[in-house]
């Protein structure tokens, strides 16, 4: 789970990904999600050196066990992704980890279902990255995009460990920095990498109109991407009414 | 009412700034770009069912934090649930009064 921005900016900034939202710190909603799946069995959360306390005491209060392993990332993302990597080396390596699943924690609207589709599609193909259809682009100049050849990825995005590893590995070596986790697969690797569908939902808080979205998109789902795993009970369910009332009734 | 600070992207600005978020209980209610002072909000019209609303849903899902605060923590959660349920009628009032007020 990335957590530590992209470090770019200078000077004072705080980290959006612990901004609350409808009741939690942004980057625990997917977590939460993720973790709802029997498979998912090690959490590594990279974050910003000055945001590593913080991010502590949130978990102690939002998320439960099994523990989650908090590392501090680089100026880049792909030096971030390295860092998680590293921290599951020894996991990888004694054969622990067959998927390693990579996700921006500004995120939180990613469902378990999307978190489950990625984590098969790369189990059976050795990777895969949610994506959605970008279509009625116009080129500069006026020119038309075939409506299929464009696509916007998201996270989650699911790769076979070993040759992850073995990829951020070589791209170390070598000083090579992608620009997401797809790009470093497909340099140094022969894995398949398969597109599972995007859900729309999925948005990337970048603009603060994103945050008001995400707020609505999170209260129309009842606070529940879970797809039925986490059966929250309801207690005032019976008492109040919610939504329109069905036709006919008094 | 409380007030976040956080780097957002600014449409007018064109680049990331910081911002000021502030929350009715925990709703969003408006964010500013500190730097062109850029407002985003929810309408007072909007705002008061969507905080009925969530208020509903923090009543019915309080049981349940309460009883994870008490199981990390019995004795520390046990000690500090007075003066905690002292301070929440003040605490919903100033959040209604900060709503209704605009």
């Amino acid at each position: 789970m990335l957590a530590a921005g992209d470090g770019t900016r200078a000077g004072h900034h705080t980290n959006k990904v612990l901004l609350p939202l409808a009741g939690r710190q942004v980057f625990t909603w997917s977590i939460r999600w993720a973790r709802l799946l029997p498979g998912v069995a090690h959490t590594v959360l990279v974050v910003r050196d000055s945001d590593v306390e913080d991010v502590r005491v949130t978990l102690d209060r939002e998320v439960g066990p099994p523990a989650i392993d908090v590392v501090v990332g680089g100026d880049t993302r792909h030096a971030s992704e390295w860092a998680a990597l590293r921290a599951l080396e020894p996991l990888i390596s004694a054969g622990e980890v067959e998927v390693v699943v990579i996700h921006d924690a500004a995120r939180p609207l990613a469902s378990s279902e999307l978190f489950a589709q990625v984590i098969a599609a790369a189990a059976e193909h050795g990777g895969a990255i949610p994506v959605r259809e970008q279509r009625g682009l116009v080129g500069i100049g006026g020119t038309t995009v075939p409506d299929e050849s464009v696509v916007t990825v998201q996270t989650p995005q699911a790769f076979a460990a070993g040759p992850l590893l073995a990829a951020y590995r070589r791209a170390s070596d070598d000083g090579f920095v992608g620009t997401d986790t797809a790009s470093c697969m497909e340099r140094y690797t022969e894995v398949a990498v398969r597109c599972v569908p995007g859900d729309a939902r999925n948005i990337k808080i970048t603009f603060p109109d994103d945050l008001f979205l995400a707020e609505r998109l999170l209260a129309k789902a009842d606070y529940d991407l879970s797809g039925g795993l986490e059966h929250r009970p309801h207690p005032l369910r019976d008492l109040l009414r919610h939504g329109p009332r069905p036709r006919g009734a008094r | 009412m409380s007030t976040e600070h956080a780097d957002l992207a600014c449409e007018t600005c064109g680049r990331t700034t910081d911002h000021e978020v502030r929350y009715a209980g925990r709703l969003l209610e408006w964010t500013r770009c500190t730097v062109c002072g850029t407002h985003v909000e929810v309408t007072p019209r909007a705002m008061l069912p969507a905080y009925a609303r969530d208020l509903e849903q923090r009543l019915a899902s309080k049981p349940g934090r309460m009883w994870r605060r008490w199981r990390r923590d019995p004795l520390g959660y046990t000690r500090s649930l007075p003066a905690a349920i002292a301070r929440q009628p003040v605490k919903l009032a100033r959040e209604v009064w900060g709503l209704v007020r605009r």
